[in-house]
């Protein structure tokens, strides 16, 4: 899937229907089981600039079904590629905003992996933005 | 290479300077005095205190050459300190400032300093000889924040800037009558005072830690979020590097030579950043080597204790024997280091030694061998 560019003036309608369809490639990819590549999927493409909640709310349930579909997370993280690091972070923290209870639980089990991986670093990105939120 | 000499001066330390000799450092130790200690063989003494400054003193800076010490301070004024016979005596420079001054350095030739305020201005100041003091001139515009920091190119004109907005600017603080219209000079059409020469809006978080290469060419500074930003060529056409650090944000930074800079910061340990034989800059290894405790926890920092507590609630079946209890970190420095001065031998092209003060009030000097 190719990444989307920030474009400002971007069509609000536009967006949300390209995550729709994302959310429907993602749901084809569980199905095969391919949950990291469904996780890929999710965070890519993942509009940070824009400031509509809607769209970062359909964005966030879109990756909040991936993560919650990983099952064994040291397997995906020798599949995934250190570029994503820093945006999961910042959705691991959404994660645990929520306060449910299982969205906590898988958060907080991929937040301990990702720290390890990334280090402290990668927390800092997801704090000190306030820009580029998810 | 590591730490070649530590010393505990104080409880904490805001910055720190270094004589033209290196025979005495110049401190603040976060009150609003200023102390300047001389090594006498093997034991350092305090020689003069320079009480002036109502407030915490936020930056120090020696010149080499003509052995002056600006001082500036929370209290929005500044000093400059001259030594004459064994006092120092100040002089008081009005900033017109109506906030904290943060930090302060000598332009190359000495003929200039600037400060960075939290009034969101910078002021260059310049020596009158006709009325015998120093005059002040406002940089207003462009900022939107603090100016955390302050770096003066090697020509004597080009000041770059970081501020808490996030970006990074460079100005041209050409003075009538202080500076000279150099023949050749590529920024010859910008010489107004005050006027912006780039914007860099790399960071979306609070910028530190300025710092131009020996050559000029090359421009960095740190932000806020673990990040470490490299620029070539900042008049022309500028082309910047992210680099990406795993660990807490730098808080200074120092060019050891043009391809070799160490950043200082949260982490208490020096970092030693490299550019390959094509430009690009990433991180090599910490100076400080610490010793391993025999259990290393897995996240081998301090907040381990807490990430242990943090994830044992998600399994309430696990072991608290695995919580590995804080301990001190076994490096030079037990806190954030705050400020990175080098210790030039006249002539020398390169920095061989450089010197970290922290909040943990400690100087460290550190040396660097070859393998660097």
């Amino acid at each position: 899937m190719a990444t989307v560019g920030f474009l400002e003036d971007e069509n609000l309608e536009a967006i949300i229907t390209r995550i729709e369809h994302k959310s429907r490639k993602i749901e084809s990819l569980l199905k095969q089981s391919k949950p990291v590549e469904a996780l890929k999927t999710a965070l890519e493409g993942s509009l940070l600039k824009t400031k509509d909640e809607r769209c970062k709310s359909a964005n966030w349930i879109v990756v909040h079904r991936a993560i919650m579909a990983i099952k064994d997370v040291d397997a995906m993280f020798s599949s995934l590629d250190p570029e994503y690091y820093d945006i999961l972070m910042k959705y691991l923290y959404r994660g645990l905003a929520t306060g449910d209870r299982p969205t906590c639980d898988q958060c907080l089990k991929i937040h301990e992996k990702l720290t390890e991986k990334a280090g402290l670093g990668c927390i800092l990105r997801s704090l000190a933005d306030t820009i580029n939120t998810v | 290479m590591a730490a070649v000499a530590i010393h505990q001066f104080a409880q904490c330390i805001t910055c720190h300077a270094w004589s033209p000799d290196q025979s005495m450092v110049a401190f603040c130790p976060n009150n609003h005095e200023v102390h300047i200690y001389k090594l006498f063989g093997e034991k350092w003494e305090r020689v003069h205190v320079l009480q002036k400054h109502d407030q915490i003193v936020s930056g120090i800076d020696w010149s080499v050459r003509s052995n002056k010490i600006v001082t500036v301070s929370h209290d929005r004024n500044s000093y400059v300190w001259n030594q004459e016979a064994s006092e120092w005596v100040p002089t008081l420079v009005i900033l017109r400032l109506n906030r904290a001054a943060l930090c302060v350095q000598w332009s190359p030739k000495e003929n200039k300093f600037a400060v960075g305020s939290g009034a969101k201005t910078v002021c260059i100041c310049y020596y009158e000889k006709e009325n015998n003091w120093w005059v002040s001139k406002l940089i207003r515009k462009k900022h939107n924040s603090s100016v955390t920091s302050v770096a003066w190119h090697p020509n004597n004109i080009l000041l770059a800037t970081t501020s808490t907005d996030g970006k990074c600017r460079v100005f041209s603080t050409f003075i009538k009558g202080v500076d000279s219209r150099e023949s050749g000079a590529s920024s010859s059409s910008n010489l107004k005072f005050g006027e912006q020469i780039a914007q860099l809006d790399l960071s979306f978080t609070w910028a530190f830690g300025v710092r131009w290469s020996p050559s000029g060419n090359t421009l960095a500074y740190a932000g806020h979020n673990s990040m470490i930003y490299f620029i070539e060529d900042v008049g022309s056409s500028p082309s910047a590097q992210n680099v990406a650090l795993r660990d807490l944000p730098l808080r200074d930074i120092l060019f050891v030579s043009e391809k070799l800079v160490i950043g200082v910061g949260f982490d208490c340990n020096p970092m030693v950043f490299t550019a390959d034989e094509t430009g690009l800059w990433s991180f090599v290894k910490f100076l400080d080597e610490k010793k391993i405790a025999p259990s290393s926890s897995k996240y081998g920092s301090q907040f381990s204790e807490a990430f242990g507590k943090l994830y044992g609630q998600s399994k309430p079946a696990i072991n608290s024997d695995t919580v590995e209890s804080s301990r001190p970190r076994g490096g030079a420095h037990e806190n954030c280091i705050s400020c990175i001065v080098p210790l030039r031998k006249p002539g020398d092209t390169i920095v061989r030694r450089f010197s970290t003060s922290g909040l943990d009030g400690k100087v460290v000097i550190w040396e660097l061998d070859n393998s660097i």
